[in-house]
């Protein structure tokens, strides 16, 4: 298959000077500056082959809209290449944004004071699309977003969730066969979200649009990526199948057991003799907690040997999200080997 | 013509939008008509008490002044970037623009157009009659079309000037008091450089070509020839130095940051 997006040793530098502490640190600052380079993307390369959708993570900072906006044409690379769509984006910007749609979450794209459809025939004439291409293309996006009643309302005049379903209708007036979103879903309720996770499933199903999606909201990603590339401090730490990341990381379940009387670690650990468990206590009173691998005859065995044991009030069975497997890997730094 | 179509479509949507609110449309008219109005009577008062400045009589220099207001119109209507580095680098707007297939510079002048400016077009010619018919101007028929090229070469001038001080920002995104500063020294060119010490006068034709935008192109019209070298060269300084604009904003774009978010 094509690969829509080639990112080769990418790197970018920012230059940036640190003032001198003082009246007289400020005087010495006007004649020497003290420059420090600061890498936000570290030699990252990756690719991304079409119709995929790509959950592109991180901590605030770790480097996620450096190279978007570098895959974007925005800004320039220190170094590296970057092929997207075939072209290069910062040299030949003009003619390789008409081949991208772009929706920052939190910039708008429409004028703020014209009616949506009047900021929707602007874009038009700018990415000079045909009135057949717009009626045919645009119809059904405006019926799956559901926005037909919002267009003679002016933007300003529109809610968040509104709003955003116009920016994503217009990012997607020229039919591009890759979209960025960069937090798209940022301060959405919940039906708005559905609605946006199902149209991007369904304009990837009909048109094999390519999605690199970056948000803080892992159930987005969860509910569209297959991949995830994970960066920290400019470094890509993870890049695979987001399913990998859990089987290897969120391998265990945890079964929490209040006791109805008081329990000690030593009446209990004979109860997992050959088991692959172990026990925590919890800091509520009483309760203890089974951490074991994910096999159902382990999981019933336990259950029933601790039931046939002691007496209980409560059960519960936790599964480790997403988050807190994300959580874990970035406490820990750089992911181990065994992941990849 | 792709540019052209935009361009329309951006004035039929800026006109649009200037119609939903009716009354301060109306109050802007007038207020700006009045302006104009009283900058007329200004120049008039002004230029009652002075009879000769190093050899230009006072129709003269009211012509020059006249002439100097075309340009300017122009300029304020399409070319007022001022708030560029505010509204563009430290906010990141310029995101924004830079996603879009057109080029940047085209979209932010389209975005910051302030076609009411160009209502000063008129006190600029009203102000050229009154002085012209009273120097006893005789116009040829080819004058309109010079006069064209001439305000279209201080137009570009002054647009030159401030797209290049634009620039800077994506460079350095520190506020600069820069620009008050210009729009003083662009007034320099208002009067005839000859009442100038030889150091502002070639800082005023080669450094900041503000005498382009009044002086020199008048000179043609006014009929003194000793100044149609300079006169004619208005086009070509113009043309040059919004090229060289053009170039300086094409490289300043490749050095932008970006804002964090």
């Amino acid at each position: 298959m094509d690969q829509v997006i080639q990112v080769k040793d990418l790197r970018k530098d920012f230059k940036s000077h640190s003032s001198r502490p003082g009246l007289k640190g400020a005087f010495r600052d006007l004649f020497n500056r003290n420059y420090s380079i600061i890498s936000a993307v570290k030699d990252i390369s990756f690719e991304v082959k079409q119709g995929e959708m790509v959950g592109y993570i991180g901590e605030n900072g770790a480097g996620k809209s450096t190279s978007i906006k570098m895959l974007t044409g925005i800004l320039t690379p220190t170094d590296g290449t970057v092929t997207v769509n075939g072209m290069n984006p910062h040299k030949e910007r003009e003619k390789f944004v008409s081949s991208i749609g772009v929706v920052f979450g939190q910039r708008s794209q429409l004028w703020w004071d014209i009616a949506v459809q009047e900021s929707f025939k602007l874009l038009k004439k700018v990415y000079n699309v045909s009135d057949e291409d717009y009626e045919a293309h645009m119809t059904h996006v405006i019926d799956s977003l559901d926005i037909g009643p919002l267009l003679d309302k002016p933007v300003r005049k529109l809610s968040l969730g509104q709003r955003m379903r116009c920016e994503l209708a217009a990012a997607l007036l020229h039919n591009p066969p890759l979209l960025f979103l960069d937090e798209p879903t940022i301060g959405l309720d919940v039906l708005v979200k559905l609605k946006i996770r199902n149209f991007l499933k369904e304009i990837n199903e009909k048109y094999k649009t390519t999605i690199l999606l970056t948000t803080h909201d892992l159930t987005d990603i969860e509910a569209l990526c297959e991949r995830v590339i994970m960066l920290d401090e400019g470094q890509i730490i993870y890049d695979g199948k987001l399913a990998n990341l859990r089987s290897n990381w969120g391998e265990g379940k945890q079964i929490e057991f209040q006791f109805a009387e008081e329990v000690t670690k030593d009446e209990l650990s004979p109860l997992m003799k050959e088991l692959d468990a172990e026990w925590t206590a919890s800091e509520r009173k009483n309760v203890w907690v089974a951490n074991v691998v994910n096999e159902e005859h382990v999981i019933s065995e336990v259950i029933g040997r601790v039931v046939a044991a002691h007496r209980i009030t409560d059960v519960k069975i936790h599964e480790i999200s997403t988050e807190e497997i994300i959580r874990n890997i970035y406490e820990e730094g750089v992911v181990d080997g065994k992941i990849y | 013509m792709k540019h052209a179509a935009i361009f329309f479509h951006y004035v039929s949507q800026y006109m649009k939008t200037r119609l939903t609110y009716r009354v301060d449309m109306l109050m802007e008219i007038m207020s700006d008509l009045l302006f104009q109005a009283v900058n007329l009577v200004f120049i008039l008062v002004v230029f009652g008490h002075t009879q000769f400045l190093s050899g230009w009589s006072r129709d003269e220099i009211i012509f020059i002044y006249g002439f100097f207001l075309v340009p300017f119109a122009i300029f304020g209507a399409f070319f007022n970037i001022w708030d560029f580095n505010e509204r563009y680098i430290v906010k990141g707007e310029m995101d924004r623009i830079l996603t879009r297939p057109v080029h940047s510079l085209f979209q932010i002048i389209l975005e910051r157009m302030e076609l009411e400016s160009l209502f000063g077009m008129i006190t600029g010619i009203a102000v050229m009659v009154y002085a012209g018919m009273r120097l006893d101007l005789s116009i040829s028929w080819y004058d309109p079309f010079i006069f064209i090229l001439m305000v279209i070469g201080g137009a570009f001038v002054y647009a030159g000037i401030f797209v290049m001080l634009a620039s800077i920002s994506f460079w350095s995104d520190s506020r600069t008091s820069i620009i008050p500063m210009m729009y003083n020294i662009g007034n320099y060119g208002r009067y005839p450089v000859d009442i100038y010490n030889k150091v502002i006068r070639f800082i005023l034709t080669w450094i900041l070509p503000f005498a382009f935008v009044g002086v020199y192109p008048s000179a043609y019209f006014l009929g003194r020839e000793d100044w149609y070298v300079y006169a004619f060269l208005t086009p070509v300084v113009g043309f040059g130095f919004f090229f060289l604009s053009i170039f300086i904003w094409n490289v300043g774009v490749t050095k932008y940051r970006g804002a964090g978010n």
